[in-house]
């Protein structure tokens, strides 16, 4: 037999069973598409997880009040401040030590609204702390002008408006609560940067700490960078800040979430893609169910089939090769799907919430899903490889059936 | 596929034999118990041989048409087609002798619905693994030829029992066989399209002295065969000459 009639039969017995081979593919189609999903999706994440915390650079650490809440500022049992400054300063191996305050804001201008952040921070220190931020436009805001800010790229040109946000001009920033809303002058835009450490610095509006200080009525940090001499100090510090205050504050680097963030992720590729595990194997038992009743019912087929002179394994040929043909359809679209699955998940599950130093959990950031070859060619052949084995034993027992018996089946 | 070749035909008792079969039984398991279906049978069908085997239901007819078609292995006894011992053949060269030398027509008709007219005759053809131009044009002729030329497209639902009867015909015909088996051939059609069958066979058997072997209770197709033999609770009750071959190939 010739490998094209092969598929040709192959296809016209699919045909003639629209619905059941449908349904079959479908099977296939959807434990393929969410291994695909999952599996890019969580890929994804870790490496948009990993590029936010990389840019916080190798010799800094963060330092955060251990359980503070936020909105309206909710209590906490310890809080830093200028005092806690000058205690870490005096620590050796360290470089720098800039203490900001952040809150949650809505930031508006003309008709445009942008959910973002509000952190005062010395701004002489802005580009120390975000390393290769620049400015667009203007220059950064005179630490004795309480006025004065800069504003993130996203918020002076925002996506789907045509309003624009020039030098000199003014926006309104509103906390919630009992706040009511500030506004402040436009002094300089910073360039496109992204996120870091889940918060993202387009969304945000800089101020300096002075004004912070002043306008929010407080004294106490939201955090602390701490900038170390060298990369290798960041654990010696960590240690001795942890020492120090006990379990009083949260003490962020790098290195340490990079380990932890990595085995949460890998963690979490392999539980999902067991999920997607999961339901190809019930997509194989459902192939190998629908030919199992394939075969029941074309028995007769198959005596005439024996009658004209096919050769038994011609004729678990011709049976495989329905499976295949359905693995071949379950995983192409599949494919498809999980493709665009992905980008679905990408945009639902956005990294925000929850992770990032107290104070920068408002905006979120989404991520990118990432497909590699492998993981592509992997979504493809495994329903083929699948459907094969389902489909070994039907056929085997269809090229097995007796001829007399087959012919008589009713 | 490979060929025939290399099975070693049975000489030369077997030469100008298209069947032989000597002393053979069939008997069914059931459970326990068994069912006797052929109790010795012993007979030799020349080629271009037409011949009727009748007898009641049970007497062994299919039965002893599934061992000469190959379908089926006896339980003693040997059955030689054409000149080939079945014993000797596997799985595969029997399904090779099927295919090469032995076309089936049955009662039912046995088309695979889902196929057109055309595409059922073919079915033999492509297990040969022939290019499906000459699949075609050969499948295309033989349906021309038992005049369902203009019916090649059209699907066994949307064909008349005689209609079908004759694409069974046309694709047992179509890999030109030494011998074709026909089970009650005229079983499911009215006595109209029976004789339409049956002139389709006759012309056949005269034009390319293809043996026919029809099981039938129908004595309209047996009376116009060379030979009838009937069966009797798996043995041959007797055995008639009707007409001669040669007055019937003409010559």
């Amino acid at each position: 037999m010739r490998m094209s009639d092969v598929f040709k039969l192959a296809f016209k017995a699919l045909r003639d069973r629209k619905l059941r081979s449908l349904l079959t593919i479908l099977g296939i189609m959807v434990g393929s598409a969410i291994i695909l999903a999952l599996i890019a999706s969580s890929s994804g994440l870790s490496a948009g997880i990993q590029t936010q915390v990389e840019r916080l650079g190798a010799n800094t650490l963060t330092v955060s009040s251990a359980r503070q809440f936020f909105a309206g500022g909710g209590q906490t049992t310890f809080q830093l401040s200028q005092q806690d400054v000058n205690t870490i300063r005096s620590f050796q191996g360290i470089s720098d030590v800039i203490p900001y305050y952040s809150r949650g804001a809505t930031i508006s201008f003309g008709s445009s609204s942008i959910q973002g952040m509000l952190i005062g921070v010395e701004t002489s220190a802005l580009f120390k702390m975000y390393n290769g931020l620049s400015m667009y436009s203007g220059s950064l805001p005179d630490s004795y002008d309480p006025s004065a800010a800069a504003v993130g790229y996203a918020i002076a040109f925002p996506t789907g408006s045509s309003d624009q946000l020039t030098l000199n001009q003014m926006v309104s920033i509103s906390l919630g609560g009992s706040t009511g809303s500030l506004v402040f002058l436009v002094k300089g835009i910073l360039s496109q940067y992204g996120s870091v450490m889940f918060s993202n610095i387009d969304d945000t509006v800089f101020i300096s700490l002075q004004s912070a200080e002043l306008l929010l009525k407080t004294q106490y940090f939201s955090g602390l960078y701490v900038i170390t001499n060298t990369p290798e100090d960041v654990t010696t510090v960590q240690q001795k800040i942890e020492s120090y205050y006990g379990t009083q504050v949260r003490v962020m680097s790098a290195g340490a979430m990079l380990s932890s963030i990595e085995s949460i992720t890998s963690q979490m590729t392999v539980f999902l893609g067991s999920i997607g595990g999961v339901s190809l194997f019930v997509a194989a038992v459902g192939i190998t169910n629908t030919m199992f009743v394939s075969v029941m019912e074309r028995t007769r087929e198959i005596g005439i089939l024996k009658a004209l002179g096919y050769r038994p394994r011609q004729i678990m040929g011709m049976f495989l090769s329905e499976a295949i043909l359905s693995g071949v359809l379950g995983g192409v679209g599949g494919t498809i799907l999980g493709y665009a699955l992905s980008f679905i998940i990408g945009g639902a599950l956005p990294m925000s919430g929850g992770f990032g130093p107290p104070g920068q959990t408002r905006s979120s950031t989404a991520f990118t899903p990432v497909f590699t070859p492998e993981l592509i060619a992997f979504s493809l052949l495994f329903p083929i490889g699948v459907a094969v084995l389902a489909g070994l034993y039907p056929a085997w027992r269809a090229s097995r059936m007796n001829a007399v018996v087959a012919l008589k089946y009713e | 596929m490979g060929s025939l070749a290399l099975v070693d035909r049975e000489s030369p008792s077997g030469a100008g034999l298209a069947v032989q079969t000597i002393g053979v039984t069939k008997v069914y398991r059931v459970g326990h118990i068994d069912y006797p279906a052929l109790r010795g049978v012993s007979l030799k069908i020349a080629k271009g041989e037409l011949v009727s085997i009748v007898g009641p239901s049970g007497s062994g007819k299919s039965t002893l048409l599934n061992l000469i078609g190959a379908l089926d292995a006896p339980t003693s006894g040997r059955v030689i087609v054409d000149g080939i011992d079945l014993r000797k053949l596997n799985q595969d060269k029997l399904a090779l002798l099927r295919n090469l030398r032995i076309g089936f027509v049955y009662q039912t008709f046995n088309l695979i619905q889902r196929l057109t007219a055309i595409e059922n005759v073919e079915m033999p053809l492509i297990a040969r693994a022939l290019p499906e131009k000459t699949r075609k044009s050969r499948s295309l002729k033989m349906l021309s030829a038992v005049g369902l030329g203009r019916l090649a497209n059209k699907r066994p639902t949307e064909l008349s029992g005689g209609e079908q009867q004759r694409v069974a015909i046309a694709r047992a015909l179509v890999t030109q066989p030494t011998i074709v088996l026909g089970d009650e051939p005229t079983g499911n059609v009215d006595s109209k399209t029976t004789r339409e069958v049956l002139n389709h066979i006759v012309q056949v058997n005269k034009t390319f002295g293809t043996t026919f072997v029809l099981v039938t209770h129908n004595p309209e197709v047996s009376n116009m065969t060379h030979r009838m033999i009937t069966l009797k609770d798996g043995l041959i009750e007797k055995e008639q000459y009707l007409q001669r071959m040669d007055s019937y190939t003409g010559s």
